[in-house]
């Protein structure tokens, strides 16, 4: 067998050729050309709406291509639906999840290839012992293989998918932003789960936005922009400066915007004795007018439970103070209620932000439908007006405000969910994961839209999985650690080091 | 004491412990999940147990039997509806296919058994092919599965009704006892509610069961695991109509003839039933057992309705009522169930 799998190693085991796709009038992929070997990490990169998307969507049998050609193995290979693809031995770890919510983890993971009985039923016993077997031999992180799906958070998902795609024990497997919904220690843990599977002799396509797990695990790297494929790297005799500049097509000066504090002294968000159920106990915290304050920790010690609790989306005990009011915030409606209201930009986009299957008009103006009513009818006039305004203040890239939401790429719709949020007139925003999933170009832009609004005025409330935007983008950092607030840093103290000592101090106590 | 980047890095990068969530938590989830069906029970129960105290003789074997069988052609043709809606769709045919299925077996079936028994399978088949049909339409048109259905609900009307235009025709004899024909003292309805519970016990733990359940579910999911929808659609409403077929074979060993119309009376009722035992309309879950228990609930309140010595016309209000109940629990505990996982 290693002779074999060695002799593959060295000739391609993916060549892609012109391959092109079109939806209707939309072009998504044109003369793309790709080529990777077995045994080797091979990074995808691109903006959002480049065409990995769909790249991987093709290989893995989900769409068909239009035209062009794929060889696997040196044969042609033309998948008529995901089954056929898994047949060919390539399996997609996809990052909308291809998961179903009412059944088990471990129904999950062997979904359609469940062990038997003679009865034709599932084999129970035999299916626990595969699982286990399975996340020992990847020492995934802790799963309860009865668990059924629905009771799990984002990052536990992700795991099973990637569990998923590893049952089918795949010659090519195509990680899609799998990191991204990760918290770091499992994102970790999953660099070197990639590097082993390579080693194994597999291929992995690997997709990501951090350029620091690029770097760290990619054996080489291809680049995608509007379409078509722009470069091919060996990654290591290519600069970062350079990726990017061939990702966006054009020099980016710099990610993160500078960073002029127009904090003032005037609370906006006050904050005292918040408590949430069990994630959350006794938060004390005040956010200023003109400030962003970040708020780091590790994954899962509170910080998407007070996200979701300022919002009236859970219920919290403890007083809230806005614009130096105490208000009590049942709902979502109650938050949003009132000029200086509080709005929020939450994590999950597709599922909680947006209606996928409405225009980006409808989007825009669905919670803000009272302000374009005169005596109870809907003036068109005035809606089309503020929603032109606001496509053009946030460089909106859609045909027409009546293009679906659902059809643009991540980094518009979260421009889309942006627009939203303005639109209420709240000037207290929480912002959660704002960048998760955005490509580096739109990142830049929503890192600045964040302190033009605080020089405006607005106060916001900032959670980010990737701890260097917090460092660079905030004026200040609430470290949460169990429910609490574990440390404030600021100025020169915000740094990923302090971040990270204040999130563990509690883990190294103990 | 100050850790160094390394440390704090190499703490970071440790495995989780596992963190197993406490049994009490678990089982209170269980049970909410269960909510829904755990209500249906309690129903059950309280119709039972009011039925009981007013009438004697209702804790028995034979009531056992008399009951069963004045429901089961309802629960057959739940037990096809529960699969629709576990799939995620509705299945409103299933009223044109029993009255279509009493017709042809009014007008078809003799005293010779083999004729018979030919026409009982060709009433089968022709179920499946037409729920079948049903399930391809679906997928090659992208139609709504209400208005798929409704339509071809009306079509099987008028081909039942242009076959026998009145209720009539004859049952033989022999056909007709199958329904007191009794085994251990169980009548044959009693074992059929068995074999059903049986059967759904296999049939939801095979491949194709879990790819019906995973379809209703998350459409998206189950495609972008290789499930060929168009073939879960074709099974799925196959089976329904399969099932409405074995429900027309039965009523008509109780009607001793066939009635074109006869089938609306068990359109809704089947969908009631299910939602009475905790099946989901929005697919994914549910069990047939609730369905059956749901089934037993409304064909209980007539009997309740009967002894109480009221209109007739409140079984309907009363069932109506006990639908908005159920509804009103599950919802309460999806909820809770909800505020749960946050």
């Amino acid at each position: 067998m290693s002779g074999e799998l060695f002799e593959s190693a060295c000739m391609d085991l993916v060549t892609v050729n012109g391959l092109s796709k079109r939806y209707g009038g939309i072009v998504a992929l044109s003369e793309a050309t790709f080529s990777a070997r077995a045994g080797e990490v091979h990074a995808l990169l691109g903006e959002n709406g480049a065409g990995k998307s769909t790249f991987i969507q093709i290989l893995s049998g989900a769409v068909r291509h239009d035209g062009g050609s794929i060889l696997v193995d040196g044969q042609d290979y033309r998948p008529a639906n995901p089954d056929a693809a898994q047949a060919r031995g390539i399996a997609a770890v996809f990052q909308e999840l291809s998961l179903i919510p009412d059944l088990s983890v471990e129904q999950n993971i062997w979904f359609r290839h469940e062990p038997r009985t003679w009865l034709g039923t599932v084999n129970r016993t035999e299916m626990r012992r595969k699982t286990l077997a399975l996340l020992e031999k990847y020492s995934f992180p802790a799963l309860r293989p009865d668990q059924e799906l629905r009771r799990l958070t984002l990052a536990e998902r992700q795991i099973v998918e990637i569990a998923k795609g590893l049952a089918k024990d795949p010659r090519i497997l195509i990680l899609d932003e799998a990191t991204s919904a990760l918290p770091a220690r499992e994102a970790e843990w999953l660099l070197k789960l990639t590097r082993q599977l390579a080693s194994e002799g597999r291929l992995v396509i690997f997709i990501s936005h951090r350029m620091a797990e690029v770097r760290a695990i990619a054996d080489r790297l291809t680049i995608f922009r509007n379409g078509s494929t722009v470069a091919a790297h060996e990654a290591n005799a290519v600069s970062d400066n350079e990726i990017v500049t061939q990702m966006i097509g054009r020099h980016l000066d710099r990610l993160y915007p500078e960073r002029v504090s127009t904090a003032t002294d005037r609370i906006a968000l006050g904050v005292k004795g918040f408590s949430s159920g069990s994630r959350l106990s006794g938060v004390d915290f005040a956010l200023r007018e003109g400030e962003v304050l970040g708020v780091g920790g590790l994954q899962g010690h509170g910080q998407r439970e007070l996200f979701q609790a300022l919002f009236g989306a859970t219920r919290a005990s403890g007083s809230i103070e806005l614009w130096g009011k105490p208000v009590s915030i049942g709902n979502p409606r109650q938050a949003l209620t009132g000029k200086d209201g509080i709005a929020l930009v939450p994590e999950d986009r597709r599922g909680q932000g947006l209606l996928l299957t409405k225009s980006v008009r409808e989007n825009l103006t669905l919670s803000v439908i009272k302000r374009f009513t005169e005596n109870g009818l809907l003036s068109r006039q005035k809606e089309a007006a503020l929603v032109k305004e606001m496509v053009d203040f946030l460089r909106i890239k859609a045909g027409t405000p009546e293009q679906l939401a659902g059809t643009l790429s991540g980094g518009n719709q979260q421009k889309v969910i942006f627009g939203k949020m303005l639109l209420t007139q709240a000037r207290v925003l929480l912002l959660y994961d704002p960048t998760r999933g955005v490509d580096v170009g739109t990142k830049g832009e929503i890192f600045q839209l964040m302190r033009d609004l605080a020089a405006r005025g607005y106060a916001i409330l900032f959670h980010s999985s990737d701890m260097p935007e917090l460092v660079h983008v905030a004026d200040r950092v609430l470290v949460v650690r169990n429910g609490r607030i574990a440390a404030t840093l600021e100025g020169d103290h915000i740094s990923e080091e302090e971040i990270l000592r204040a999130a563990m101090l509690e883990t190294r106590a103990a | 004491m100050v850790m160094s980047v390394e440390q704090t890095v190499e703490m970071a990068q440790r495995p989780t412990e596992t963190k197993l969530p406490k049994p009490a938590i678990e089982l209170r989830g269980r049970l909410l999940d269960r909510a829904p069906f755990l209500v249906a029970c309690l129903m059950l129960a309280l119709i039972v147990g009011i039925y009981g105290s007013l009438q004697s003789g209702v804790f028995s074997l034979d009531e056992l039997n008399l009951d069963t069988a004045a429901a089961m052609t309802l629960m057959l043709a739940a037990t096809g509806q529960t699969i629709v809606l576990l799939r995620g769709g509705i299945d409103l045919s299933i009223g044109g296919m029993i009255g279509l299925g009493t017709v042809i077996a009014a007008t078809r079936f003799t005293d010779d058994a083999s004729t018979t028994a030919l026409w009982a399978l060709i009433i089968l088949a022709l179920g499946f092919s037409i729920g079948a049909l049903n399930g391809l339409l679906i997928s090659l048109l992208r139609l709504q599965p209400f208005l798929v259905t409704l339509a071809t609900w009306s079509i099987l009307n008028g081909v039942a009704m242009i076959i026998l235009p009145t209720d009539g025709g004859s049952i033989p004899s022999w056909w007709v006892g199958f329904a007191s024909a009794q085994l251990l003292g169980l009548t044959s309805p009693v074992w059929m509610l068995l074999a059903l519970l049986l059967l759904w016990w296999w049939f939801r733990a095979t491949r194709v069961g879990i790819a019906i359940q995973a379809t209703g579910s998350n459409e998206k999911s189950a495609f972008l695991s290789g499930v060929s929808i168009a073939r879960v659609n074709l099974v799925t409403y196959g089976l329904s109509g399969l099932f409405a077929a074995g429900a027309a074979l039965f009523l008509v060993t109780q009607t001793g003839a066939g009635s074109p119309t006869i089938g609306k009376d068990y359109i809704l009722p089947s969908v009631a039933a299910a939602v009475i035992g905790g099946v989901s309309l929005f697919g994914g879950r549910g069990h047939l057992a609730g369905t059956l228990i749901g089934a037993f609930v409304l064909t209980l309140i007539g009997n309740l309705v009967f002894v109480l010595h009221v209109s007739s016309y409140w079984q309907p209000v009363a069932s109506g009522v006990i639908l908005l109940l159920s509804v009103l629990a599950s919802s309460v505990a999806e909820k809770a169930a909800r505020n749960r996982v946050q």
